[in-house]
């Protein structure tokens, strides 16, 4: 650990930043969570962004041990708590608990040929929203403008430049506003500036950049990723203009999470790793300068976090 | 440090016990402030809604009509006139708030006084009286009568029509006055399959009921939408109109989910003078804040548990009743009567200014389970009296030069108000300390001298340099990235 923590010390920012795609997610979404809570006026919180970060770091901690993964992991679930952190509410911390765990035990618990299936964060929103009571995502909490498409798609296109997702976004994106375009301009005949607004919202957004583009749950392959973006695309346009239920993005997720593995299986593509050669990541065949080695056993001194 | 003290010892009070009664109310900024403003009850629970419309007409009665889309044909139980005072009584109930503390005297010790205030209560009636009545369409236009009914001194008709040309024709030609732009929006209601809800004054049952003013009218529906179309209405009004909404719902807060919500700035320690003027303080307090939330905001102005059961404070402190069970049978809350079940009841007061330009889709919103109480409240504080040359007083008086320094600060960033004739605020307190102490302080930095750079068109306040400082970071890391990506190959 302490090599490790050396070797991160010596890098500039920006190599540390380089070094892993998510740590540029971290950044982003840290900066999200900010610009929230200073320039949205969103409460600040502390309580629920602390308890769906620690349930996070926590229960991740708990299958790191169990699995015998290197550390490095724990940078997803700081990517799913902070994901959570910026769309998901609950009135009690149970159900903030309760999100945060299913969110991270689905990725070890929910796996089908060693890839996990749900997109965490989603799964932790839906989990909640069906089984407690207390939970509620606001829709309107990020409002819509030009400013906030610039800065999610700014930060989402470096993101995602670096995963190789960007297929996902825009196939997303283009059949989601051509769809309301159609329904919206065209047959019900609003201006433009409805259409606009509806599509600068910003919680869409962050789902399209930042949500629907984990390249752990999305198919392997592009064009089965592209078919799968257009379906999340028509089932969120049908259920929000059809049932108005202002969540359908995440509803649309879960559902065609689960169709993720079928879709790899007709399709072959390779699978995804954050840090290609450490073996929380598997097939990638580059190593490269991103590879380390004998990762567990330099951070097995360092497990405070016991279950 | 006393003056801190008793407001800890004030907030305390007013975040715990339930009886207690905290500080002392002494004004509020109710709707009337507001010119070209409207007021609607929402009532949601499950799908049904019950909406209750108040208008402020303010021109000849017979000129007054009133088309507003709704999702079904309405049956005539689902149509209503309530009295206007349910309005009265929410918005006294839950409008922005002035309260104030006296400090303590360090040199003498005084009793910290309480003050209870009666709960006023006024016993309403609903009303309810109708009369079938027919109207004649005289010409094809596509539009169908679905149902038409006459309730109290209105002349109501449930219009559905194939296409916005005929409507609006019909309606021309039937005598309703309606704006030209109101062609733009007929046409999405029209085929989202909406029908209109038309709505005329007949004269002369007016002068019979022997009301002045125009009733306001309550339609129930069971509907998935949860939405006030507000373009309609926008047609009729250039620039910017405001809507105050009282929601009431079993589970928590309303919300909209096309627009931000935001809690207008509360909880704030403003200069003693302030009480003098507090209707135009909190008038200019919203204006500045919404144009600082990019005029495109919705303010929360006050959100609390009203379950008639629940025995906690209902408010705190209570400028006006909560709402009684002849509120609640009024504007449509059944579940909340003993008869109903006497379930839980969360209200909901948003304050929407909206525009054309800024608003461009009408609100929706949604239930949501948060049951957070909020309340526009701005605390003012008495100065101890009596002498204050022991060491503890002229402690005391460095304390409160300091602490009206901040609340100039405040005053002057909430409102933007020129405060350079009311240094003597601040000069006074200076007045009352020995001569070293007065020389001991150290001067503010209050922007008290600054001119009123309160513009017409500052969208962003404080908000601006954070934004750019946001932007231009994110955009510094794309170039960055973009230049050092150009160089190295792809990672997978």
């Amino acid at each position: 650990m302490l090599a490790q923590l050396r070797s991160f010390a010596m890098l500039s920012p920006l190599q540390f930043l380089q070094r892993d795609a998510r740590h540029f997610q971290i950044l982003f979404l840290g900066i999200f969570l900010i610009y929230g809570t200073l320039e949205l006026q969103w409460d600040t919180e502390w309580i629920r962004y602390f308890t769906l970060m620690g349930t996070c770091l926590i229960v991740q901690t708990v299958f790191i041990e169990w699995k015998g993964m290197p550390w490095t992991a724990l940078k997803s679930a700081a990517i799913t708590g902070l994901g959570l952190c910026l769309l998901f509410h609950a009135t009690s911390i149970s159900t903030l608990v309760l999100a945060a765990s299913i969110a991270i035990s689905s990725k070890f618990l929910v796996r089908i040929k060693g890839k996990h299936v749900l997109n965490p964060a989603n799964i932790g929103i839906v989990g909640a929203l069906l089984l407690a009571d207390d939970a509620w995502v606001s829709p309107g909490q990020w409002g819509s403008g030009p400013a906030l498409v610039f800065l999610v798609a700014a930060a989402g296109l470096m993101v995602l430049l670096r995963v190789g997702r960007i297929d996902t976004s825009v196939a997303f994106l283009l059949t989601f506003s051509l769809l309301d375009l159609g329904r919206t301009v065209l047959y019900l005949g609003w201006g433009m500036d409805v259409w606009a607004h509806r599509l600068m919202n910003g919680s869409l957004l962050l789902f399209t950049f930042f949500m629907i583009t984990d390249p752990m749950t999305t198919p392997n392959a592009t064009k089965a990723r592209i078919v799968w973006s257009i379906l999340i695309a028509v089932i969120t346009f049908a259920i929000s203009t059809f049932a108005y239920i202002h969540t359908a993005p995440v509803w649309a997720l879960a559902v065609l999470c689960s169709i993720t593995p079928i879709l790899d299986l007709a399709f072959k593509g390779e699978r995804f790793s954050w840090l290609p050669g450490t073996n929380d990541n598997s097939s990638t065949g580059s190593t490269g300068t991103h590879g380390r080695s004998g990762v567990p056993s330099m951070t097995s001194s360092i497990i405070p976090i016991k279950p | 440090m006393r003056t801190n003290r008793l407001l800890a010892i004030a907030a305390i009070c007013a975040a715990g016990s339930a009886s207690a009664f905290c500080g002392f109310y002494v004004a509020k900024a109710d709707a009337t402030l507001f010119n070209d403003r409207s007021e609607v009850i929402l009532v949601r629970d499950g799908q049904r809604t019950i909406i209750t419309m108040s208008n402020d007409f303010k021109g000849n009665v017979k000129d007054f009509a009133m088309v507003i889309p709704v999702p079904t044909i309405l049956q005539r139980n689902d149509i209503r006139i309530v009295e206007r005072r349910v309005f009265g009584a929410l918005d006294a109930y839950s409008a922005p708030r002035l309260v104030e503390y006296w400090d303590e005297n360090p040199c003498q010790r005084w009793e910290y006084a309480e003050n209870e205030m009666l709960m006023d209560v006024m016993p309403t009636k609903s009303t309810g009286m109708s009369r079938l009545f027919k109207e004649k369409a005289t010409k094809d236009y596509g539009v169908t009568i679905e149902a038409q009914y006459s309730v109290g001194e209105y002349d109501i008709l449930i219009l559905g029509a194939k296409e916005s040309n005929g409507l609006e024709q019909w309606l021309l030609d039937n005598g309703y006055k309606i704006p030209t732009t109101a062609h733009d929006v007929l046409d999405p209601y029209i085929k989202s399959g909406l029908k209109f809800f038309v709505v005329k004054v007949d004269l002369e049952r007016m002068q019979q009921s022997g009301f002045e003013f125009l009733r306001p009218i309550q339609v129930a529906f069971e509907s998935e939408k949860f939405m006030l179309p507000i373009r309609l209405g926008m047609a009729n009004s250039s620039g910017v109109q405001d809507m105050i909404v009282y929601a009431f719902t079993r589970t928590g807060r309303v919300e909209c989910v096309n627009y931000r919500t935001v809690k207008v700035p509360s909880d704030r320690n403003i200069p003693l003078f302030t009480k003098e003027k507090f209707g135009p303080f909190y008038k200019d307090l919203f204006d500045r804040n919404w144009k600082q939330e990019g005029k495109n905001a919705i303010a929360l102005e006050y959100a609390w548990n009203v379950t008639p059961s629940w025995d906690g404070m209902k408010c705190d402190p209570c400028v006006g009743p909560p709402p009684m069970p002849a509120e609640f049978a009024e504007a449509g809350v059944d579940w909340a009567l003993p008869q109903g079940g006497g379930g839980q009841v969360f209200f909901t007061r948003l304050h929407v200014r909206y525009g054309r330009e800024k608003f461009p889709q009408d609100l929706f919103f949604q239930v949501t389970p948060n049951t957070e109480n909020f309340q526009a409240r701005y605390i003012l504080t008495h100065p101890a009296e009596g002498d204050l040359s022991c060491s503890a007083g002229q402690d005391y008086l460095e304390t409160l030069f300091y602490k009206r320094t901040r609340e100039m600060d405040e005053l002057y960033a909430l409102t933007g108000w020129d405060l350079s004739n009311d240094r003597k605020y601040m000069e006074e307190v200076k007045g009352k300390m020995s001569p070293e102490r007065r020389n001991g302080l150290e001067m503010p930095y209050a922007p008290v001298d600054g001119p009123n750079d309160d513009g017409g068109n500052d969208g962003g306040g404080s908000g601006i340099p954070t934004m750019i400082m946001i932007l231009g970071l994110a955009a510094l890391l794309i170039g960055v990235f973009m230049q050092r990506s150009a160089r190295e190959p792809q990672m997978n």
